[in-house]
């Protein structure tokens, strides 16, 4: 009973907090569960009691959204990415070593005791950590399946640690030796950016060196995180890439001097104790100078452009000051002091700026159309919902330079005569979310959001609107059903959202990167954007490079550079001495471009040609130990799960289709199920109304049109990369030394402990789940 | 705003859209997902047409036309987009619509509705539903193997329906037998002759009679009945069921000539020229004399065509054992149905419409868990065994408590379902793309009025829609998303809180049969009819 009271008056807060319109539903929703960790059902019926939301409508939303929990869930969530380049690193080898750990049976996403719920998540965005799995709030790169274990109870004691008190530092102002920058994107902080922030400051704590510590967006650098940059005046930088915690108090005293005699005598005493102590002290460091020249930073950077990203690695997230003497808002105070909003308009025009959505729709013309509807009330929607698996363009611009993109916005807004922003941003992305919050406060004290900004006479608001796990809404109508407080299913255009979008009134949408661009373009004219890239597709384009290369991350690059250049000059080749098989562009709704086509040049028309897409910009390297069919049939399994299942061809139509790649992985396919597939994906492509259902098909058509020789082997009953479990088998070969760490680690018993003989594994036991092959020292597993 | 539809030019006002530019036209384009006044379309993608200006295949109902538009609403692309619409949706389908018993039998008695009257006391009626399609139902409850009771689904619950001595019920009591017999047509003019009393030839005559003919049957032996009295024994099929149901026939005006022993001679100066039709039902032909008769054999070097049931020379038909040796009667009097038909047709120049069986989805067999869903409309228990002895039969009470074991496993709406209508003119293949697993079959009942198969639903949204105008308070409402989307009551709430006022309108807005009444009864002439109350649509008749 008490309980209950409780629950209503929880509800009643959020709904006061929230409002009492339809359109409060998500919003609602994600309070409560917030609050709860699931929807529990008399919470729901308080909100029908008490708002204009009806029990038709709060099911429907609620059940649309992957966000949404009806069951209780444990007290941690264990979140498995399952992202391609996640996917392609065993992510779901991961994810059932983990059913196996929390011993769950079939259907069951909740321990025995109620500690841990696990769950598939589409894309932590961390793809050069893959694969990834984060608990609560704690990322876990490269994880292996064998470490679940030792990654849960690191955990246990994590988040109990994580209460303690920090260590704290007084900072002087006079006499600053220099500055540290310290990159804290999300892939940084997953590598243990966090470690060496507490490490840093309780080092300079217990030293009394005098420098600033200054956090940083993404460098993009992120096979090389967490990266650290020592500045000293007049010196040239100094980066350490992927440093430990237990390394930071040497680089620093290595650079800079303790204040105080005592201070330093007792540092280099404690020092002193520690080498005495920890005899696994670090010796070298991945040290590199910034004026140094082929590092493997050097090659990653150099064939770059930043534009988007421009200052990256420098700009401090949220310091507002900092942006401003990087020229921040200098375009929009230029076009509020020079320009008319169409000279705005015709100067994007002339810049050939395309949408980075995906698209690639131009930017200019869009705008016209919104300019020219003449209504009152006109909205800008900034979408972040990066909901591809194997992109996260969107989620680092967000975290990183959520002022530069809040500049596009007010660009955008002053051109097309629009007064109201809404930033749409995965919910997925926690880091993201809170950084653009905080901008977006910090805008507000400074007046450049609100009544007149700036002092002009444009005055504009933005708000956060939080997606709740559906991949469609990144379609532009679906994402406005969504913030109107609807399922997120598309509606067929025309009307466009330019010309009748959310709540009926002009819309404009433009990707993250898009408006992220504005700016640049606008300081630097249209033609100084424009004389980058190629004919058709001008300016650059942020990728998310991970994969099999050496050197993933996040680069930004001309448009027009190969495919070849991206994979072995920025990204180092492939890693482990593999050979480069092909790359996937674009995500679920992009395609397999061969390595034997790697010169063909990024842009829009050439990807379309090749039968790929721009996408958002996910682009994952494949190795020749990637299969082609469950690479189509794993980005189909993922836009099958998010079909909205309206259109009869993509609801039906795609899980049919994923039925028969399944039968075809699985090796018992047969020719004429490849006729069926492929007469299907056009019939798909040609009969659904939005932009998932007419791409779903591409990844399957072009490993067909690529690899259709991996195809027939698979109906012969062969697996060439030795990937589809089906068609796949363990052995164990006479390199074996018999130290019997596979058979203590199988989970299924197959392999029997044989100490100092050759073991060898049962084909009937073995579940596949590679862990033995990643044990063993010597190689001694084979797969085939 | 000018848009041309197949080479017609019209003038509509903007906002129009194809669909509608088309239907002023005249030009027909199937829909069902679209419904005037609801605005979830276009989803099902059946109204899909080409425009040309684009080369785009685009849904009609949704997209307005624009000036100079040029569409194409017929060509083999289109069908075959159409059709694959379609065969998506079935692969998506569960259900039977028509009762396996039904489909089994050949006869294709409607057996289910047979059922639901003998059910509910209409024993008449019951009769009437039987002789729509069987002409001697007395006498093959008797001797029938039963095909349909190996399909019944009530198999696999317990034991099938005993489906057989319910149709011998309904014509076992001689005053509704009687009674049957008297709606009969006064007598056209048109003569038949039907050489054979054996079951076809009775089977014909009575259909023949039934459209108005005179017929006349001619029979080699003393007594008539062919292979029905000379072949099956006394204790299996008395000889008073075989005299009642033959006397009639009789009583209907049917003329039946014994000991006429037709040879060529007599065929072609007495039979041909006294009939305007002949039908040859003389049983196996290595035993009757009508090789004799100057008949041609086409290129196969048969004698009848399997289709029609004609000879090559015209205004002769056959039926039964003449065209190939029948093992079963009812084989032999569906046939002498047909050829009846056939004769009608031939006699009519072709007015008449050919019987053509309509597409059908079929269940194969119920999975474990399903025929609790059916049961719950079903008598429970096993088979009801007649207490006077299986030569006896039923007594009404026993007739009725069998009949109630029916599971209704057939389609309440066989004839107004859009899926089917369309399904049969775009000879759609259910079966192209079933996926590996079938979806779990349910019937949602519990409401006074309605039922709700969700795996007959295409997810149009229309009732979802209905409900909201409604303003029902809890009403339909989508769930989930993608491939397991359906439609249902809000909260976990029943079917009986979800829909109270919108009932009727709910019902006639599903264009399939995911959403009827409990009640509803298609392609016959019984109706059910509704009154609005304070409670909504309640049923006030029956029948």
């Amino acid at each position: 009973m008490n309980d209950n009271t409780n629950m209503r008056e929880s509800v009643d807060q959020i709904v006061a907090q929230y409002g009492s319109g339809k359109e409060s539903v998500i919003p609602i929703l994600q309070a409560i569960q917030q609050e709860f960790r699931f929807l529990p059902a008399p919470a729901l019926l308080r909100v029908c009691e008490t708002t204009e939301i009806t029990p038709a409508k709060i099911e429907s939303v609620a059940s649309f959204y992957g966000q949404f929990r009806f069951e209780p869930a444990g007290r941690h969530i264990i979140r498995v990415c399952t992202g391609t380049a996640c996917h392609v690193k065993g992510s779901m080898i991961v994810y059932d070593a983990f059913v196996r750990e929390l011993g769950l049976k079939k259907g069951e996403l909740t321990d025995s005791t109620g500690m841990f719920t696990l769950e598939k998540v589409a894309c932590l965005g961390c793809c050069t950590l893959a694969p990834v799995v984060k608990v609560d709030e704690i990322t876990y790169g490269h994880v292996k399946p064998e470490e679940t274990r030792l990654l849960l109870k690191d955990f246990l004691v994590k988040s109990v640690k994580s209460n303690n008190k920090k260590s704290s530092r007084h900072i002087d102002l006079q006499g600053v030796q220099g500055e540290i920058r310290l990159g804290l994107g999300s892939c940084c902080v997953a590598s243990g950016s966090y470690e060496v922030k507490r490490s840093l400051e309780e080092t300079l704590a217990g030293t009394g060196i005098n420098v600033s510590v200054k956090q940083v967006g993404c460098v993009g650098v992120c096979n090389q995180v967490p990266l650290l940059e020592i500045i000293k005046p007049g010196e040239p930088g100094v980066f350490y890439a992927q440093i430990k915690p237990e390394e930071v108090r040497d680089v620093l005293l290595s650079h800079f001097r303790p204040s105080g005699l005592f201070d330093r005598m007792k540092t280099k005493l404690v020092h002193w104790l520690d080498h005495i102590v920890e005899d696994d002290s670090p010796v070298t460091f991945n040290r590199y100078s910034a004026d140094q020249r082929d590092t493997p930073l050097c090659d990653f950077l150099d064939p770059q452009m930043a534009i988007a990203t421009e200052y990256r690695g420098v700009l401090s997230p949220n310091n507002l000051e900092e942006y401003r003497s990087k020229n921040g808002f200098s375009a929009l105070s230029h076009c509020f002091s020079k320009m008319s909003p169409q000279e705005v308009i015709d100067e994007i025009v002339r810049s050939g700026l395309r949408g980075r959505g995906g698209a690639g729709f131009p930017s200019g013309k869009k705008w016209q159309l919104v300019r020219d509807q003449e209504t009152e009330k006109k909205y800008i929607i900034c979408n972040g919902d990066e909901g591809d698996p194997g992109a996260f363009m969107d989620r680092m611009l967000l975290e990183s330079y959520p002022f530069r993109i809040i500049e596009g916005m007010l660009i955008a807004g002053y051109a097309t005569g629009a007064s109201e922003g809404i930033f749409y941003i995965r919910a997925e992305y926690p880091l993201a979310v809170q950084r653009v919050k905080d901008a977006l406060e910090v805008c507000r004290q400074e007046g450049i959001l609100g009544d007149s900004v700036m002092n002009s006479r444009f005055s504009f608001s933005i708000r956060i609107f939080q997606g709740a796990g559906a991949f469609v809404c990144g379609e532009e109508t679906a994402l406005i059903a969504s913030v109107e407080g609807n399922r997120g299913t598309p509606r067929l255009r025309p009307p466009y959202p330019a010309i009748q979008g959310l709540n009926g009134k002009p819309t404009l949408i433009n990707n993250t990167e898009t408006f992220s661009l504005v700016p640049w373009i606008l300081r630097n004219g249209a033609s100084a954007f424009s004389s980058i890239g190629t004919s058709g597709s001008k300016g650059t384009k942020v990728f998310a490079l991970a994969g099999k290369v050496n050197r993933g991350g996040l680069i930004e690059v001309p448009m027009g550079i190969t495919i070849r250049q991206v994979v072995e000059e920025i990204g180092g080749g492939i890693a482990g001495g593999r050979s480069f098989k092909a790359v996937q562009i674009g995500g679920p709704s992009g395609g397999c471009i061969p390595a034997s086509l790697a010169d063909m040049q990024i842009d829009f028309e050439s990807l379309s040609t090749a039968g790929a897409m721009m996408g958002s910009g996910g682009l994952i390297v494949l190795d020749d130990r990637d299969c082609m069919v469950d690479l189509a049939h794993y980005f189909l399994s993922f836009t099958q799960s998010q079909s909205c299942g309206k259109c009869t061809f993509c609801r039906v139509g795609t899980r049919r289709m994923l039925e028969l790649l399944e039968k075809i992985r699985s090796g018992q396919g047969s020719h004429n199920d490849l006729i069926h597939i492929e007469q299907l994906a056009h019939s798909v492509q040609g009969g659904s109304l939005c932009g998932l259902g007419k791409t779903a098909p591409n990844p399957v058509l072009t490993t067909l049109r690529y690899f259709h020789d991996e195809y027939e082997a698979h109906i012969q009953g062969r697996c060439p990369a030795a990937k589809c479990a089906a068609l796949i088998c363990y052995s164990i070969n006479d390199q074996c030394i018999g130290c019997t760490r596979c058979s203590q680690r199988c989970p299924s018993g197959a392999i029997a402990y044989k100490p100092y003989e050759i073991h060898e594994v049962d084909p009937d036991k073995c579940i596949k789940c590679d862990i033995c092959r990643q044990v063993c020292p010597v190689d001694a597993v084979s797969v085939a | 705003m000018k848009v041309t539809i197949d080479n017609l030019t019209i003038d509509v006002s903007p906002g129009t859209t194809v669909l509608q530019a088309a239907g002023a036209l005249g030009i027909s384009i199937p829909t069902m997902c679209y419904s005037e006044g609801h605005t979830n379309h276009p989803s099902c993608m059946v109204c899909m047409v080409k425009e040309l200006g684009s080369g785009k295949l685009i849904p009609s109902c949704a997209i307005p036309v624009h000036e100079g538009m040029l569409i194409q609403t017929h060509s083999s692309e289109i069908r075959e987009v159409r059709r694959e619409a379609l065969e998506l949706l079935l692969g998506d389908h569960l259900g039977d619509c028509e009762a396996p018993c039904r489909l089994s039998c050949p006869s294709f008695m409607n057996i289910p509705l047979m059922n639901r009257l003998i059910a509910g006391g209409h024993f008449a009626e019951a009769l009437k539903i039987v002789k729509e399609e069987i002409a001697l139902p007395l006498i093959l409850g008797y001797i029938c193997p039963a095909p349909c009771e190996k399909a019944c689904h009530r198999k696999s619950v317990d034991e099938p329906v005993s489906i057989c001595m319910l149709k011998r019920f309904t014509a076992s009591d001689d005053k509704r037998r009687m009674e049957n017999l008297l709606t009969f047509p006064e007598e056209n003019g048109r003569k038949v002759a039907v050489i054979g009393s054996g079951p076809a030839g009775l089977s014909a005559a009575f259909y023949l009679r039934k459209m108005g003919y005179s017929v006349t049957i001619y029979e080699r032996q003393y007594m008539p009945g062919g292979q029905l009295r000379y072949s099956i024994p006394e204790e299996k099929l008395p000889c008073w069921v075989l005299d009642t149901e033959i006397d009639g026939l009789a009583s209907i005006g049917i003329v039946i000539l014994t000991g006429q022993e037709i040879d060529a001679k007599r065929f072609e100066e007495e039979i041909m020229p006294g009939n305007d039709a002949v039908i040859l039902a003389t049983g196996n032909p290595a035993e009757n004399p009508i090789l004799s008769f100057s008949l041609p054999v086409d290129v196969e070097g048969k004698l009848f065509n399997h289709k029609t049931f004609a000879t090559g020379r015209r205004g002769i038909f056959g039926c039964g054992s003449v065209i190939k040796n029948q093992q079963m009667a009812i084989r032999s009097v569906a046939q002498g149905k047909l050829a009846a038909v056939e004769t009608d047709l031939y006699l009519t120049a072709g007015k008449q419409k050919r019987i053509r069986f309509s597409f059908h989805s079929a269940i194969s067999h119920l999975l474990p868990g399903e025929a609790e869903e059916y049961l719950q409309e079903s008598l429970h228990g096993n088979r009801i065994e007649p207490k006077d002895g299986w030569l006896n039969g039923f007594s009404a009470e026993e007739a009725m408590l069998e009949a109630g074991r029916c599971l209704h496993c057939d389609c309440r709406k066989p004839v107004s379902c859009k899926l089917r209508i369309l399904s049969d003119e775009y000879h759609a293949n259910w079966k192209r793309f079933t996926g590996p697993a079938r979806k779990k079959l349910t019937r949602l009942i519990r409401h006074k009025l309605l039922v709700y198969e969700p795996e007959k639903c295409i997810k149009c949204g229309i009732c979802v829609e209905i409900t909201a105008n409604y303003k029902e308070e809890l009403g339909l409402t989508f769930i989930g998303r993608g491939f397991n989307v359906h439609i249902g009551v809000p909260l976990g709430n029943t079917l009986h809180d979800g829909i109270t006022r919108s009932a009727f309108f709910c019902v006639e807005g599903c264009p399939t049969g995911a959403l009827s009444f409990l009640d509803q009864e298609e392609g016959v002439e019984y109706r059910m009819r509704y009154r609005m109350t304070g409670n909504g649509w309640e049923k006030i008749g029956h029948f």
